[in-house]
C-alpha cells in the first residue's frame, strides 16, 4: 500500500499580517471624521431642566406671593442678594477680594439661600453695565447648580408623591434690568 | 593595461517588494481615536467668530437652529453681515436712538427686515438667537442688543459660551 505523505508544518514559523484592509477603511474614515470634527467645543447657558425641576418651577410661578432672589453686580462694590420673602427684604452683601469678583463665597451663600428655600429656582440678575461679560457668565455658573455633588436639594415629584433630589439651584435665570434704561 | 572591472552588487531587476505599513497604522490609529473623541454631533453648526473670546462655562447644552449675532470688540455682526461698529467698547452714537440710548436703529431695521422675509423659518418665527459676545466686553454693550431684539421680537436669547471650568 501506498503510505501517506505527512504535510510538514513548522510550529515555529512566523507569518505577517496584512494591513492592508485596515490601512484602507482608516483612509477613507480620517477624512469623514475631519470634516465632522468640532475642535472647539461651543455650548449654550439655557440649562435643559428635569421634568420635576420644570414642574417646581411652574408651581413656584403659580404662587401668589413667590420668594424672589435677587443678585445686583456692582463692578466697585461686589455682589448683592436680597432675598424678598413674605414681603419682607433680606440683604446679604458679598464684597470684592483684591479687586474681583468673590464667587466662591458667592457659591456657599447660593447652597444657604437654596437649603432655606428649596422650593425656589428663579434668580433674577441684575448686572451694571461696567460689569464684564465674563464675570456674568461665571456668576450664573454660580448660581446655577451645586458644584459639590455631595450637595443636593429636596423637590417635591408630583408622579411619585414624594421628594426626590437634585443638583440643580437656580437655573432659571432673568436678566431684570435689561428694560431699563 | 589591464582594465579592473568594477564591483557591482548582484541586484534582481524584476524583484518585488513589500511596504511595512504597520507604522502608518499605528498613526491612523492614533489619529482615528482622536478625531472620535473630537466628533461633534450638534444640529447647529457653529463657527467661532474672529476677534471673538468666548467666555467659559460648565453648561453643556448643544446650540439649536437660531439667528447668530456676534459681539466683537469692533463690531456687531449677524452671520457675516456687519451691522454696527463698537469703539471704546460702546455704540456709535448714531447708531443708537436719541431718546432710548439702549435702542440700536441699524440692529432694529435688520431683525425687522428678516422677521419680514424670512418669516417660514422656525427659529426666526419664534424669535431665537444665539449671542456670541467677547468675554471683556461690558454688560452694557450686550444689554442693548438683547434690549433692541426683544423690542423687534426675538425674545428668546441664548449666551454661546466655550466650553470649560
Amino acid at each position: 500500500m501506498r503510505r501517506l505523505r505527512k504535510i510538514k508544518i513548522d510550529h515555529n514559523s512566523e507569518f505577517e499580517l496584512d494591513l492592508a484592509p485596515l490601512l484602507a477603511v482608516m483612509v477613507k474614515l480620517v477624512p469623514v471624521l475631519l470634516v465632522s470634527s468640532a475642535f472647539v467645543q461651543m455650548m449654550v447657558i439655557e440649562t435643559e431642566l428635569p421634568q420635576v425641576v420644570s414642574e417646581a418651577i411652574q408651581k413656584q410661578e403659580q404662587t401668589e406671593k413667590p420668594t424672589l432672589i435677587s443678585l445686583e453686580m456692582v463692578s466697585d462694590q461686589g455682589m448683592r442678594l436680597v432675598v424678598t420673602k413674605n414681603g419682607v427684604e433680606k440683604e446679604e452683601m458679598v464684597p470684592l477680594k483684591e479687586g474681583h469678583f468673590d464667587y466662591p463665597t458667592l457659591h456657599l451663600k447660593l447652597i444657604a439661600l437654596k437649603q432655606a428655600n428649596p422650593e425656589v429656582f428663579k434668580i433674577e440678575i441684575n448686572p451694571d453695565a461696567k460689569v464684564p461679560y465674563n464675570d456674568v457668565v461665571k456668576a450664573l455658573d454660580e448660581a446655577r447648580q451645586a458644584h459639590d455633588k455631595n450637595i443636593r436639594f429636596p423637590v417635591y415629584d408630583s408622579k411619585q408623591g414624594k421628594n426626590v433630589e437634585t443638583q440643580y439651584m437656580f437655573p432659571e435665570v432673568v436678566f431684570t434690568n435689561m428694560m431699563e434704561g | 593595461m589591464s582594465r579592473r572591472r568594477r564591483f557591482e552588487l548582484p541586484t534582481k531587476k524584476n524583484s518585488t517588494f513589500t511596504l511595512n505599513i504597520t507604522s502608518m497604522t499605528d498613526m491612523f490609529t492614533i489619529m482615528l481615536v482622536f478625531l472620535l473623541q473630537s466628533y461633534t454631533i450638534s444640529d447647529v453648526e457653529m463657527v467661532p467668530v474672529s476677534g471673538v473670546r468666548l467666555p467659559t462655562s460648565s453648561s453643556m447644552v448643544n446650540p439649536t437652529e437660531s439667528l447668530k449675532l456676534s459681539i466683537s470688540k469692533d463690531a456687531l455682526m449677524m452671520d457675516k453681515l456687519k451691522i454696527a461698529d463698537i469703539k471704546d467698547a460702546d455704540f456709535l452714537v448714531s447708531d443708537l436712538e436719541e431718546k432710548d440710548t439702549n435702542f440700536i436703529k441699524p440692529l432694529f431695521a435688520e431683525l425687522e427686515k428678516l422677521s419680514k422675509e424670512g418669516g417660514e423659518k422656525k427659529f426666526i418665527k419664534e424669535g431665537k438667537i444665539l449671542l456670541q459676545a467677547d468675554r471683556d466686553l461690558p454688560y452694557g454693550v450686550l444689554r442693548k442688543v438683547m434690549y433692541t431684539a426683544s423690542m423687534a421680537g426675538f425674545p428668546q436669547l441664548k449666551l454661546v459660551t466655550m466650553v470649560g471650568e
